[in-house]
């Protein structure tokens, strides 16, 4: 039986605008995704380097990268996944 | 349909976040709007000096400034801004390292072009209308031309204020100050256009 994916923690690059509240929003409206938090890491001129970290029932990962492209972020690795039906710690 | 306008509006409100539209089309408006005023002061104060009794002339005249300025502020700023646009978007495009096709960013940058041309091209024609309106109803017999006159110069000057008194809001300053400034170009173009005319 395959699990829906619970947590993901993404490190991503992202440009200035859309601001970290209104891409917060834009995740937050995906189906499936119950909690997102977005910390900044790192400003540039143009760009942001941001951790999202993405909690829900079922997190469409494609859905979510998508959604990342089209407000003008690329992520530059998956730094955590959770799948099952208990969150998982590594801590 | 609410969730469809919520999106919407939602996403425009994005574009406009992105493109910092909404300063450059307030310039665009303000600076496009005192032009399309001016042109048509000029020529109706150049037709007061000369003494025209005609309003259809001034009518056609003024309806073929505002046309001509219409149109090259559509053109000339749909070029202008989509070639900006496509220069920032190249920028971007290298400090993110990746393309930026079907982004809000790409879509953006043709939306915002359309609108900020469309208040380019409009904003003359909508001021410059304003000053003809008395010409209009000369034309239907409901003014006399010399009131026509008196009152389109009216009608010019307190636009000219309001503009000025929109710039004041802009800038949190005193919005009487600047709406005397504005008030003050539209006089010394009178004065110059009453001293030619003199001549």
């Amino acid at each position: 039986m395959q699990h829906a994916v619970k947590r993901i923690v993404l490190d991503v690059l992202k440009l200035r605008e859309p601001s970290l509240p209104d891409l917060a929003t834009s995740l937050s409206s995906i189906n499936g995704i119950i909690g997102v938090n977005i910390s900044l890491v790192e400003m540039d001129q143009n760009t942001e380097s941001v951790k999202i970290a993405i909690e829900g029932e079922k997190i469409d990962i494609d859905y979510v990268k998508e959604m990342l492209k089209d407000n003008g972020a690329v992520i530059h690795s998956i730094d955590e996944v959770v799948v099952g039906r208990k969150l998982v710690s590594l801590k | 349909m609410a969730e469809l306008l919520r999106k919407l509006t939602r996403r425009a409100k994005l574009y406009i976040q992105v493109t910092h539209v909404s300063e450059i089309a307030r310039r665009y408006f303000v600076k496009n709007g005192m032009d399309g005023l001016m042109t048509t002061l000029g020529i109706v104060l150049g037709a007061w000096a000369v003494g025209a009794e005609n309003a259809n002339l001034i009518v056609a005249t003024g309806l073929g400034a505002c046309l001509a300025m219409g149109i090259s502020g559509l053109f000339g700023t749909y070029i202008t801004e989509r070639a900006e646009r496509k220069r920032r978007l190249k920028e971007l495009e290298e400090s993110l390292l990746s393309d930026l096709n079907d982004s809000l960013h790409k879509n953006a940058e043709e939306v915002v072009s359309v609108f900020a041309a469309l208040v380019d091209g409009l904003s003359p024609s909508l001021t410059a209308a304003v000053c003809l309106v008395p010409f209009f109803l000369t034309t239907i017999g409901a003014l006399i031309i010399w009131d026509a006159y008196l009152i389109s110069f009216i009608l010019t000057f307190a636009t000219l204020f309001s503009l000025g008194v929109y710039l004041g809001t802009v800038a949190k300053e005193n919005m009487l100050l600047y709406g005397f400034q504005m008030l003050g170009a539209g006089l010394l173009i009178a004065l110059i256009i009453f001293l030619f005319g003199g001549i």
